[in-house]
């Protein structure tokens, strides 16, 4: 199987690679081992919310100079200021051509809603979901928000009194009917995904203005859980004209809808574009002559190997198993890159959930062209995007979705100047 | 220390961590809240029937196998396969006689087939539709596959001779669909095999591959009808040096996975060399010099890939090679299951499930504008050309009518 | 609240592990007025922190014949009074190529002495039963150990305590003792989640803090020499056996694993701690180490599972001579009437033993405290049956068969016939909030209604929300969102109660963070930290 690159790793960072490749002529494929963390996206994609020793990041374009003198081996330090900046200015038309609506400016941190009620910084938010410009203020003084009874992933309590708190009025509705109680007849599956497929009906979406409209309330706007618009386009804009009330959406807890959404939306806009998305598949090894690789091999495609000019490894931290940690040592199974990690395991810990893990920061070593390293030895041909990446700690800084992004964007560039 | 280093279990069920990705997938738990759902049936149930096998709930029974979660799974967690080891395990229904005849495609196919014309028409009868559903509950408004007038293996008798001129030779599982239902399949991959310059041989002696045996609980006869088969695929690979094709892809997929992960038999020495005939085509078109020369005609298709080709992992050589016919227009639908899954589909019980899965498939496809929805798997093919205008083709007759 | 703590009671029991709550049900069915305070939650000390071990006695045999004669006692007593809590597995003691087999038949002698079934079964026919016992052995012993749940064996003695008139105050701490003269009179005791401080008075004051009563005694004016010996424990994620597996050979480190509910657990190491470490014990990488080396020869398969968490337990052991280990001190039990041995009247403490004798440690200082109050009735904990062991588990599924199955199943496990209560769910109740162990929404609020529970850890000991693979990733939000919906707290107490149970499920994932553990703490930290904003620094923001 002849590709121009073989993307390992299909979540945001190896369809965002794919996406501009397969736009810019060349044909790709992704394999990618399950699906990615989109799932669980908080419907937000952060860029830099805090500095690595911990201070908040209003404007991330004035702060890439400090981040550099802190991590040196930070993605961000990598790419450098200029082209931080260059990067994370087109990436809220690049997201919309790839079929992903978001708002944001990465000059300018704004705020989202956590499902939790509170607020915390963020680069782009979905388009459906709450944007705050304030740290300490909602946009509106009262609002509606509804939930599905028994809809245990959303946490009204929490927002309504989060919200108050905020000097924001919040009044509770549930909402039920017949095929949300079918719903119910299973202990587990009234999960976010499961609703939003019932509003993906026509005749459940009716419902659901119903619902809405029965409540006469002088709110400014309407605030749902994450359960609409799975594979259905614009479902708010169909609510918001019926029920003549702005519409917004919280997110849930996992599986994100909205972030499910965002995936299949970019990996159609991939294979529109001609690349192959190869689902459920495990690259097992590669073979390399001198510092290429040139065959790489799956467990689906057994000896028929994808050739390659360049290989692009997206394959995730630890969740996604693009990092594995043994009691021992931390490893890059794939190609067996050289990793950045501590060798005492004590240390990998703090006993404090909330501290800094460093387990968290380690990382596959690359040079400043985020090209991979094999014992030592910098690979032609090998470039290493997004979580799986050295230097960062994507909780603790807020930065993961930015670095996936944008370090996506750099090699899919570089590739193509080449 | 190496303690712990390759701490994987069975399956993989406890590499799930609980992320929830297979129940997006799950085609059955998105309509029928009867099933526990891919996490609860998989990883979470057999942890609690690990502890006691009073937890296996029959209504796991509403799996239908088709693996999406597997394939969903950032985890590698074997879901399906959890999911039917607990219903081999545990389950103490007895089937019944419905789950019988349906299970045994290749006995019923056998008692059919001489007299086919005869069965269709009954088979066909409002009468016999309701027998079906009122004692068997085998649901009336399912079209059963029509049964051809003489076998595959009949018609191939007279082939043999010919085909033992090529001089080179592959070996191939038709399986009962080819056989009993669809003979013209068949006759499609030796005309398609022919043209490449290859002959056609059958294995010594084939059964039906257990698909159906297995779904629905007999597992001692599919496991006797597995070595039947895996000796003569051993004999093939083994003895003749001849490499085995199919043209169904559950076929394919049970004899290469199922064999040894539910019924356990042993497979790995001839796993490689069982494949389907279109992924055997593209390495033979990507290593050699050998091209197929087509006649030119235009065609619109549109290609719906199996739950179990999307498992296999190998549309891509499908659509490769649907790809090589000059003036195709090809559409790849959303890969989604069609709902049928085997027999699955055929229970009473089931039906509902089974039209309300694959609900949004057949809505794409009435939406195309084609001559033929393609797919290398025969259930699907039923299960579309019942539920949709349109009519359904393997890849390999496609090409077949391409070819000049 | 002020007029009844002027209303003395006829006991106060310190400490609320089984001891504390065996006694507070035998004082209570005696017909005595009790109130029973408890620092933190029932079952936190050493109580909850063992291998949840039905001992035949079998392991004490050879060493210490009077422990072995108690277990089998015991063993058979809860069996029958505490059924719910006990699962009748069996036992088996393997010995490895590496062991003496001579060691077999003394310890089959000593055992039938102590009059515990013991039966040498070939070894083939222990591969049989337990396949995943070690193939290489070369003997094995079957006798009659079991598995007991701490949390629900305590809870249970709470229950029957409670609905005998009891008082139970949980998290409350002793801060002084009262006295008068050379008497103990009652307890000023500080309400930790009201910050209120109180007094209680009773002529009786029990100790039953564990190794905490080494403490409670010092408050009381008198020294009792308790020994903290550390042991520590694995959790692995799912059963790999179905009977005990145990060493036949003297009682070493981590040669026990059981199965208890859907996990099993291997165990333990033993080392001298001081005491102001015995708040907060931590797992070192060695300790796991060794767990694991030695888990394995017992069980091949323990190489290949995943390991859910580590934890460890401070054995409240009283000093008898100088042994460093703490494993030739007898676990016998002590029972101490401080007016004999110190002077000081009103006060008794009751330490050693161990879980398995808990019921008979509780009717000893009943007799005494019973003796001293004069009151003169029998005691029946062991032939009445504890609340949940009531009826046959088939009555009981009868009872709730409109629960789905393993749900069903579980509950009932958990909570056996108190299960009951939820045969009026409705398909909201249903609704599971802990999908690794099937517990629902119902059986979340009849623990909030009914069980003492004042945050996700006590409900967590109550209905095993959060003990799953997944360690509290889903079920901890759920199960704090439907807190707070039964306004048994307010939303930030909420938040700050989340993330303070997280830090505790982490404390036992950390020093086996690896692998998949570590797969899902990653994702765990995703849910809650970056998606839910949840951050540890809630509390100090209050």
């Amino acid at each position: 199987m002849k590709f121009d690159t073989l993307i390992i790793g299909g979540g945001l960072a190896g369809l965002v690679c794919g996406i501009y490749l397969q736009k810019h002529g060349q044909r790709c494929v992704i394999v990618s081992s399950g699906q990615s963390a989109l799932h669980f996206s908080s419907g937000s994609f952060d860029l830099l919310n805090y500095l690595p020793d911990g201070t908040p990041v209003e404007r991330p374009f004035e702060v890439i100079g400090a981040l550099k003198q802190q991590s040196p081996r930070h993605p961000y330090a990598k790419l450098g200021e200029d082209r931080f900046k260059e990067l994370s200015n087109c990436v809220v038309d690049f997201l919309a051509e790839a079929g992903v609506q978001v708002v944001g400016n990465p000059e300018q941190n704004h705020y989202r809603v956590t499902p939790m009620g509170t607020l915390k910084p963020t680069w782009l938010t979905f388009k459906e979901q709450v944007v705050c410009e304030q740290e300490d203020k909602l946009p509106w003084k009262k609002i509606a928000l509804f939930n599905i009874t028994g809809f245990l992933d959303f946490y009204s309590r929490f927002i309504i009194d989060e919200f108050q708190r905020l000097g924001t009025e919040c009044v509770l509705h549930e909402i039920s009917f017949p095929a949300v109680e079918g719903l119910r007849q299973n202990p587990t599956e009234m999960r976010s995904v499961n609703i939003a497929r019932l509003f993906d009906k026509q005749e459940n979406l009716d419902e659901l203005v119903r619902a809405l409209k029965t409540v006469e309330t002088d709110c400014e706007v309407i605030v749902l859980p994450a359960i609409a618009g799975l594979s259905r386009d614009n479902v708010l804009t169909y609510l918001e004209e019926r029920v003549n009330k702005k519409v917004c959406l919280l997110p849930t807890l996992p599986p994100s809808v909205p972030g499910i959404r965002a995936q299949q939306q970019m990996r159609k806009a991939f294979e529109r574009l001609g690349g192959v998305y190869m689902l459920g598949d495990t690259v097992l090894k590669a073979d390399r002559e001198g510092n290429s690789v040139v065959r790489v091999y799956s467990y689906n495609h057994g000896d028929i190997p994808f050739m390659m000019k360049n290989v692009v490894l997206a394959t995730g931290s630890y969740f996604s198993q693009g990092l594995i940690a043994v009691p021992d040592k931390v490893y890059e199974p794939v190609l067996n890159l050289d990793v950045d990690f501590i060798a005492n395991r004590k240390e990998w810990y703090d006993m404090n959930v909330f501290a800094p893990q460093a387990y968290e920061a380690f990382g596959v070593k690359t040079d400043d062209d985020f090209r991979g390293i094999s014992q030592g030895q910098v690979l032609d041909n090998v470039y290493v995007i997004g979580s799986i990446l050295e230097g960062f700690n994507a909780i603790k800084q807020g930065c993961g979705a930015g670095v996936s992004i944008l370090s996506a964007l750099y090699v899919a560039k570089r590739i193509l100047s080449k | 220390m190496n303690l712990q280093e390759h701490n994987i279990s069975d399956n993989n069920f406890e590499q799930c961590i609980k992320c929830t990705v297979c129940t997006v997938y799950c085609p059955v738990a998105a309509v029928n809240p009867a099933f526990p759902g891919p996490k609860q049936a998989g990883p979470d149930g057999e942890r609690l029937r690990l502890k006691k096998n009073n937890f296996y709930d029959e209504t796991l029974k509403y799996c239908l196998n088709c693996k999406r979660c597997e394939v969903a799974c950032p985890s590698n967690v074997k879901i399906g396969d959890i999911i039917q080891s607990a219903r081999i395990k545990y389950s103490e229904k007895k089937p019944k006689l419905r789950d019988f005849m349906l299970a045994n495609t290749d006995l019923v196919g056998s008692l059919s087939t001489p007299f086919a014309p005869v069965v269709n028409a009954v088979l066909g009868l409002k009468p016999t539709k309701a027998v079906l559903d009122g004692v068997l509950k085998i649901d009336h408004r399912r079209t059963f596959p029509k049964y051809a007038f003489g076998t595959f293996e009949s018609w191939y008798k007279k082939e043999a001779k010919k085909q033992a001129s090529f001089p080179r030779q592959v070996s191939y599982f038709h399986g009962c669909y080819v056989n009993y239902n669809n003979p013209q399949l068949g006759k499609d991959l030796v005309k398609v095999m022919n043209a490449l310059g290859i002959g056609v041989q059958l294995l010594k002696k084939e059964k039906c591959c257990g698909v159906a045996l297995i779904s629905n609980g007999f597992i001692n006869q599919a496991k006797k009808q597995a070595e039947i088969n895996i000796n003569s695929i051993r004999e093939s690979v083994n003895q003749n040096n001849l490499p085995v094709i199919a043209t169904s892809s559950t076929c394919t997929f049970t004899i290469r996975d199922e064999y040894p992960h539910l019924l356990g038999i042993d497979n790995a020495d001839v796993r490689d060399q069982v494949e389907l005939s279109t992924r055997y085509i593209y390495r033979l078109l990507m290593q050699e010099d050998i091209k197929l020369k087509f006649n030119g005609k235009k065609i619109k298709v549109a290609y719906h890939t199996p739950c179990h080709m999307e498992k296999l992992g190998w549309a891509y050589y499908s659509i490769e090679l649907l790809k090589l016919i000059p003036n195709v227009e090809l559409t790849v639908l959303d890969s989604q299951c069609c709902g049928i899954a085997g027999t699955y589909g055929f229970k009473k019980e089931n039906y509902k499930t089974s039209q309300d899965i694959g609900e949004s498939l057949f809505r794409q496809i009435e939406a195309c504008d084609i001559d033929y929805v393609v797919t290398d798997c025969e259930t699907c093919k039923w299960q579309i050309e019942m539920s949709t205008s349109k009519s359904c083709e393997h890849p390999i007759s496609i090409l077949a009518k391409a070819l000049e | 609240m002020k007029q009844d703590t002027k209303k003395p009671f006829d006991v106060i029991i310190i400490g609320g592990g089984a001891t504390g709550a065996g006694t507070a049900r035998d004082c209570s069915r005696r017909g005595l007025n009790v109130l029973l305070v408890e620092r933190f939650d029932i079952a936190t000390g050493a109580t909850g922190r063992n291998h949840g071990l039905l001992h035949s006695g079998a392991r004490y045999a050879v060493t210490d014949k009077e422990s072995a004669e108690e277990c089998i006692k015991e063993n058979m007593i809860l069996r029958k009074i505490a059924s719910h809590c006990v699962e009748e597995t069996d036992g088996l003691f393997l010995t490895l190529p590496e062991d003496d087999i001579n060691y077999q038949s003394k310890f089959v002698d000593a055992c039938l002495q102590a009059r515990i079934r013991a039966e040498v079964i070939d070894p083939k026919e222990a591969l049989r039963l337990e396949p995943a016992a070690n193939p290489s052995i070369i003997g094995a012993v079957r006798v009659p150990d079991g598995a007991v749940d701490p949390f629900r064996l305590t809870s249970s003695n709470i229950m029957d305590a409670k609905e005998h008139g009891a008082t139970i105050l949980t998290y409350h701490e002793v801060l002084e003792f009262l006295r008068e003269q050379n008497r103990i009179i009652g307890i000023k005791v500080l309400n930790h989640r009201t910050k209120e401080i109180q007094e209680y008075y009773a002529p009786v004051v029990v100790n039953a803090g564990g190794i905490w009563g080494h403490n409670l005694a010092k408050l009381a004016g008198v020294n009792i020499n308790m020994l903290p010996a550390k042991g520590a424990l694995l959790i692995f994620g799912h059963r790999v056996n179905n009977i005990v597996l145990n060493r036949c050979r003297k009682p070493a480190d981590a040669d026990i694993l059981v199965p208890g509910d859907t996990i099993c657990l291997i165990g333990t190491t033993s080392s001298k701690v001081p005491f102001e470490e015995i708040d907060n014990m931590q797992v070192t990488p060695e300790e796991v180490d060794l767990l694991l080396r030695e888990g394995e020869k017992l069980s091949p398969l323990l190489a290949q599972t995943r390991i859910l968490r580590a934890y460890a337990g401070v054995r409240p052991l009283v000093a008898s001579d100088n042994d460093p280990s703490g494993r030739s001190v007898s676990r016998g039990i002590v029972l101490l009437d401080h007016a004999v041995r110190d002077g000081l009247e009103g006060f008794v403490t009751i330490t050693g033993g161990k879980l398995m004798t808990y019921r008979l440690m509780a009717e000893w200082t009943t007799d005494l405290v019973c003796k001293k109050l004069n009151v003169n009735v029998k005691c029946d904990t062991a032939e009445e049956k504890l609340p949940g062991s009531r009826e046959e588990e088939s009555e009981i599924t009868k009872k709730i068969i409109s629960i789905p199955k393993t749900q069903r199943n579980a509950t009932i496990g958990r909570h056996g016939d108190r299960a009951e209560r939820l045969a009026n769910n409705t398909s909201l109740d249903n609704s599971l909030v802990c999908e690794c162990e099937e517990v629902s929404v119902g059986e979340v609020k009849y623990a909030l209604n009914e069980l003492d529970v004042h945050n996700l850890v006590d409900l967590r000991r109550r209905t095993r929300v959060g003990m799953g693979t997944c360690q509290g990733e889903l079920c901890a939000c759920r199960a704090a969102g439907l807190m707070t919906s039964m306004h048994k707290y307010c939303t930030r107490r909420a938040k700050e109660d989340l993330a303070s149970f997280l830090n505790e499920r982490w404390k036992g994932m950390a020093p086996i963070a690896w692998g998949d553990t570590l797969r899902e703490s990653e994702y765990t930290t995703w849910v809650y930290e970056s998606i839910c904003g949840l951050t540890l620094s809630q509390k100090q923001e209050e």
